[in-house]
């Protein structure tokens, strides 16, 4: 695998935020870290020409989900320290074992962009990309699939978001979001 | 992870050295800071925003794009003027009904296409079904079916804000009194 300029200096980005989100003592650090994480995650996706998947983390993962959390450690007592967070052997030895063990499966997976991958050359995958305008109109083939051929999944989805929103209201037990 | 670090933290602190660390319960910070520079930044571009989010949600048939993000950036507008004005007084000028009526028109809108499918001959959510009503039929059921996903969405979001963000004190006395019971 090729890996160009650009994807490795996103990829040591995301690395270095992610291991801030893990060390920073600072939780409203820590919460930062994470949103640069998150938006080193969607730039990924960007350069990887997934730009569905991009929009989607950018604006949920790095803008929402940052909102959200800050708002819900807002309620707690903060603690503003500026040192990091102890690591003990046995958290650092159960990382180890969690990298070691998906770091395993790396090698099986096909390299970034091969042509030969199901994802690409399998039947399904072509049949959207060949009749996805023909059928429903819409050039955008993930737009295509999300509602045209999988609307079912995505009232679903939807469904989720809902009872995200009616399950927050009983949590809090209040009756009225405003 | 991080996220459960704050509450055994302060205990931690106090009993190891308390050098380097300002711990504040919530009730003694400020809930809002006025700050001119914020407020003026939001006041240009929440429009540019809102505009982007409805671009988003309306183009995504075409582009990179649909209801979930469109949905999101949109309700990014609330969360905006929430931070530069307050959360309170951004509150005061909703109202439930409002909101509660914004996410259940997007699901009925989903509903409604996806039931509309068998009044034109076709199955539930058949979108191809819409052709033979008018011309491009499944095209815009497709991106009626995006602007009621990012209706929801954007009505969520809202409402996750709010109630996050408003009520402080009530809810933590709801839970204290709950936890004594």
């Amino acid at each position: 695998m090729s890996l160009s300029v650009p994807v490795a200096v996103v990829l040591l980005f995301m690395l270095g935020s992610a291991l801030a989100a893990a060390v920073l003592r600072d939780v409203v650090g820590s919460i930062v870290a994470f949103a640069g994480y998150s938006f080193g995650v969607a730039v990924l996706w960007a350069l990887l020409r997934a730009p569905d998947v991009a929009l989607t983390e950018a604006a949920v993962g790095a803008g929402i989900t940052t909102v959200l959390f800050l708002l819900t450690i807002a309620r707690t007592s903060v603690s503003r320290s500026e040192r990091f967070e102890g690591i003990s052997l046995r958290s650092g030895l159960a990382v180890v074992a969690i990298v070691v063990t998906v770091g395993a499966t790396v090698p099986a997976l096909p390299p970034v962009g091969a042509s030969g991958t199901p994802v690409l050359a399998g039947d399904v995958s072509q049949y959207y990309l060949t009749n996805a305008y023909d059928q429903t109109g819409v050039t955008n083939v993930v737009t295509a699939v999300l509602v045209g051929y999988r609307g079912f999944d995505t009232l679903g989805e939807v469904a989720v978001v809902f009872a995200a929103g009616v399950a927050m209201l009983l949590v809090l037990r209040r009756e009225a979001f405003v | 992870m991080s996220d459960s670090e704050p509450a055994p933290d302060p205990a931690v602190d106090d009993g190891v050295d308390g050098e380097g660390t300002l711990s504040r319960p919530a009730s003694d910070r400020p809930p809002y800071v006025e700050s001119t520079i914020i407020m003026t930044t939001v006041r240009v571009i929440a429009p540019f925003v809102l505009t982007l989010g409805a671009f988003v949600m309306l183009h995504g048939a075409s582009s990179a794009g649909g209801g979930f993000q469109g949905g999101v950036i949109a309700a990014t507008t609330v969360v905006m003027l929430g931070f530069a004005f307050g959360i309170e007084p951004i509150a005061a000028h909703l109202r439930n009904e409002h909101l509660a009526l914004l996410v259940l028109s997007g699901v009925g809108t989903f509903l409604i296409v996806g039931f509309g499918g068998y009044l034109v001959g076709g199955n539930f959510l058949q979108v191809s079904g819409y052709e033979t009503l008018f011309k491009d039929g499944s095209k815009y059921s497709i991106e009626l079916v995006e602007v009621g996903i990012g209706v929801v969405v954007s009505g969520v979001i809202t409402g996750l804000f709010f109630l996050l963000g408003t009520g402080v004190d009530a809810g933590a006395d709801d839970s204290d009194s709950e936890a004594d019971r």
